[in-house]
């Protein structure tokens, strides 16, 4: 059982780390809104993101990279409406984190 | 795929336009939406007594001219639009309010909507935050 969470809050706001401690390890955390704010690296959400195992995918959302001037990392890959949709398709289940 | 997709968030958040655009790429993409259901302030997005500043998109008109357009089940969970103020003609008739503030395409209905879209739809997608 797979699932993809969506992230949209600040991790100054929703603090990664609970988020982080409920993934399994085929899981896919996907970022929109103001939870891409975790990508700016050097940040402690960053920190955070880089001890996922490296079979945790992570995506974000393209249109709230562009908005907030940051840059795809490695490892992070920028999806659109249509590649959000078909994810949501590809894992077993969705999980909005409010 | 059958998707139900569930909104907790304002006209005003981006939340609200995330959710649109997505529900807009379901169907583009051939899937199927069996019910949009509008909880807590998502249920702002059907009140039609919401002006949005002109240099601002308007998310409840664009809401309800994608629910007109594809016929889509849109519920409005009864208790969340009751507190908000957000009354259809016999809402405001039964509790006696002079305002008027939804009515078709949407509808008012209870909580158990939800619960059904989610057994209905292969996968049941929330959008809230901002």
């Amino acid at each position: 059982m797979t699932t993809l969470h969506l992230l949209s809050q600040s991790p100054w706001r929703q603090p990664l780390d609970s988020v982080l401690r409920l993934l399994g390890a085929d899981d896919a955390l996907l970022l929109c809104g103001d939870a891409c704010q975790a990508l700016h690296t050097g940040s402690e959400a960053w920190s955070l993101l880089q001890t996922l195992p490296a079979t945790v995918r992570l995506y974000a959302l393209q249109e709230d990279l562009q908005a907030r001037n940051l840059g795809a990392a490695e490892r992070v890959t920028p999806v659109d409406y249509p590649a959000f949709v078909e994810l949501c398709a590809q894992y077993d289940k969705v999980n909005g984190w409010l | 795929m059958k998707f139900a997709i569930a909104l907790f968030s304002p006209p005003h958040a981006p939340a609200s336009r995330r959710a649109l655009r997505f529900a807009e790429a379901v169907l583009a993409s051939g899937h199927e939406i069996v019910r949009l259901f509008f909880y807590r302030d998502g249920v702002y997005n059907a009140s039609c007594a919401m002006v949005a500043p002109q240099d601002e998109l308007d998310m409840a008109a664009q809401w309800r001219a994608f629910v007109a357009e594809h016929r889509l089940d849109s519920v409005v969970c009864i208790a969340a639009a009751l507190r908000r103020g957000v009354l259809n003609a016999e809402e405001a008739r039964r509790y006696e309010r002079e305002a008027i503030s939804t009515g078709a395409p949407w509808e008012l209905s209870g909580l158990g909507q939800l619960h059904e879209a989610a057994q209905l739809a292969d996968r049941l997608v929330c959008f809230g935050g901002d």
